[in-house]
């Protein structure tokens, strides 16, 4: 059984298509990237995922519970991480996890248990008996992901739980999470690529509402990115350089060079060819190279590649 | 499910946020103050420069003087009080997103508005009877011990008369997405029932029969106010069963 | 003369009350970071607004977060 699967889900906020038949399948285990700009719908997805927010059309089951059908029976599924997670600020951080064990309806020894152990996982202990209202972003955001795993959830669900925060911060959040992936299904929207690649296993990309691709995190790199070779020679060669890069467009290994000063970048369609044969073309044509390179794609070239053609 | 999960963090925040406090003492202050006031203010009038003559065309002050001030001055307070702190009882956790964090949990949302019309409810009944019994006592050592029976009807009544200003209020800080709409709101909603308690004959339904009721029982004069009572309590179950249906379909 | 010497007895529970609630005003003042608005003004406000002063603190001059 998947973690999250949706159905030509689409919302409505009147004449704006926030979300436009959106079809997602989150495997259970898995670190989800739901990437996309700002905008792309984002944040309407997992209002959705969590019943804040009813669905214009389509269906959506999260953790084996129907969404809007049964909203009481989903939220003991999952976890929910809003973007700016919103606390009462005259409870200490120990109150607000006691009270959303009361609303789970836990023991007292279990909500008790369970407040400590969050706590420290955290990172909140020390500051268990301090009133939230002076707790810095980075604390919010901690005390944000202990709430959410109070009932020991199936799927959490977070909305980009690191943009606001510094780098310090950042990094600790991130950590966290990873401590997290072995628990339970984790579905995080972001817009930072460099968080994506550093935690999750599966990417969906999100653009104008509707899902433009989804795939394992090495796939989507694999299928996508186009490899590209970097070659650069000494500056006073650079017409020679660029010349001999003319050359190269004619050669069925290779779909596009482009060209600045001494340096080339050439796309490649066959890599296998082109490692054998670039540098054997450079090395004939007699050039004071300096440097000679294959560029590993990242996740951020195959995301604006696939924006921009979704967007189009 | 999950009301009293609700009413306990309610009640806990009316305590934290001294609420409950600025309730209990305006009103005691009030109680004690009503049949002070009353007492002496011929007093009052002795002390400006040509006191002395108004003073004598003041009838002597009597204890439905004193039931009259307690009455207008907690009736008063009594509304402003409920319309400031209601205004932001839902609208305010909407705007700051708690409402958000914890509607995602297994707690229903009738339990959620429920448990906050029941915990001002607390408040207000609790200062209402601190402030009748300051009042009882104070009227009892100034003029004379009233009828404990009407004197505790009189209480009930008022009681019913500021619920229904929760009631309203809080039904409008379930439609608007902001405490200070909120409030706009109940203030014209305040304003219209008082206009349309001035038409000839309506005012005989409406919650401020309530309090001329109260004023006959505790002073021992006769009319009731049943219908007002009826009509009263309608407004009540209406504006919270409105909130509620809202509410369920509302967007977090 | 007299007659004020009559009525103090009755005001001074009155009088305790008002400030009680004055004094709570303040004290959360003083261990609150953050008000809407310059907090010597709440101070004056408190103070000076008799009943009306630390109500209208209590209700919107608490800043959160």
């Amino acid at each position: 059984m998947p973690a999250i699967r949706t159905e030509r889900l689409r919302k409505t906020y009147g004449s704006v298509r926030a979300l436009d038949g959106l079809d997602l399948t989150v495997e259970s285990g898995t670190v989800f990237g739901y990437l996309g700009p700002n905008g792309a719908g984002k944040t309407t997805t997992i209002r959705l995922l969590t019943g804040l927010a009813r669905p214009t059309g389509g269906r959506a089951w999260v953790a084996g519970v129907e969404i809007a059908a049964n909203r009481r029976e989903l939220a003991h599924h999952i976890g929910y991480l809003p973007e700016e997670p919103a606390f009462y600020p005259w409870m200490t951080p120990a109150e607000f996890l006691d009270h959303v064990g009361r609303a789970f309806g836990l023991t007292a020894g279990e909500r008790a248990a369970r407040t400590q152990e969050l706590l420290e996982l955290t990172g909140l202990a020390g500051v268990r008996k301090r009133r939230i209202r002076g707790f810095s972003r980075g604390m919010r955001q901690r005390l944000g992901i202990a709430q959410a795993l109070v009932n020991r959830p199936e799927v959490l669900l977070l909305d980009e739980p690191v943009s606001a925060l510094d780098p310090g911060g950042r990094k600790e959040v991130l950590e966290l999470i990873e401590r997290l992936r072995e628990t339970c299904t984790l579905f995080m929207s972001t817009h930072i690529l460099a968080d994506v690649e550093r935690i999750c296993d599966a990417v969906g990309i999100l653009a104008d509402g509707k899902l433009i691709v989804e795939a394992r995190r090495e796939d989507l790199i694999a299928q996508y990115a186009a490899p590209v070779f970097e070659i650069e020679g000494e500056n006073d060669h650079a017409a020679e350089i660029q010349a001999w890069a003319e050359t190269l467009r004619a050669r069925p290994w290779v779909s596009g060079v482009s060209v600045s000063g001494p340096g080339v970048r050439v796309v490649v369609a066959d890599v296998e060819v082109a490692k054998r044969e670039l540098l054997a073309a450079a090395a004939t044509a007699g050039l004071p190279l300096t440097r000679y390179e294959m560029v590993k794609p990242s996740l951020e070239d195959v995301f604006l590649r696939l924006v921009e053609k979704g967007g189009r | 499910m999950g009301f009293f999960v609700a009413l306990r963090k309610e009640l806990l925040e009316q305590w934290r946020s001294y609420r409950l406090l600025v309730v209990v003492i305006v009103f005691t202050v009030f109680g004690l103050l009503s049949p002070l006031i009353a007492r002496f203010m011929v007093e009052f009038f002795k002390l400006l420069p040509n006191g002395e003559q108004i003073a004598q065309i003041i009838p002597p002050p009597t204890v439905a003087d004193a039931i009259t001030q307690y009455l207008k001055n907690l009736s008063q307070s009594g509304v402003i009080l409920a319309l400031l702190l209601t205004m932001g009882a839902v609208a305010q956790e909407k705007d700051k997103g708690t409402a958000a964090m914890m509607l995602v949990k297994p707690l229903a949302r009738g339990a959620f508005l429920g448990a906050k019309f029941a915990a001002l409810s607390l408040t207000f009944a609790l200062s209402i009877v601190l402030a009748g019994a300051g009042a009882y006592y104070y009227t009892l050592l100034l003029f004379q011990p009233l009828p404990l029976g009407g004197w505790l009807a009189l209480n009930g009544l008022l009681l019913l008369f500021i619920l229904v200003y929760v009631a309203v209020t809080l039904l409008c800080s379930t439609i608007a997405r902001s405490p200070v709409v909120a409030a706009g709101l109940a203030v014209a909603l305040v304003a219209l029932l008082g206009a349309v308690g001035a038409l000839p004959g309506v005012g005989e339904y409406l919650p401020g029969r309530l309090l001329t009721w109260g004023a006959a029982v505790a002073g021992g004069g006769a009319g009731t106010g049943w219908p007002a009572a009826g009509v009263s309590l309608g407004i009540v179950v209406t504006a919270l069963v409105g909130a509620w249906l809202l509410f369920e379909r509302q967007e977090l | 003369m007299q007659s004020i010497q009559q009525w103090l007895p009755f005001l001074i529970p009155i009088i305790v009350l008002q400030l009680a609630l004055m004094i709570f005003a303040l004290i959360d003042l003083a261990r609150r970071e953050r008000t809407r608005g310059p907090k010597w003004l709440w101070v004056v406000i408190i103070v000076l607004g008799e009943l009306i002063g630390p109500i209208l603190y209590f209700v919107i001059g608490q800043e959160e977060e």
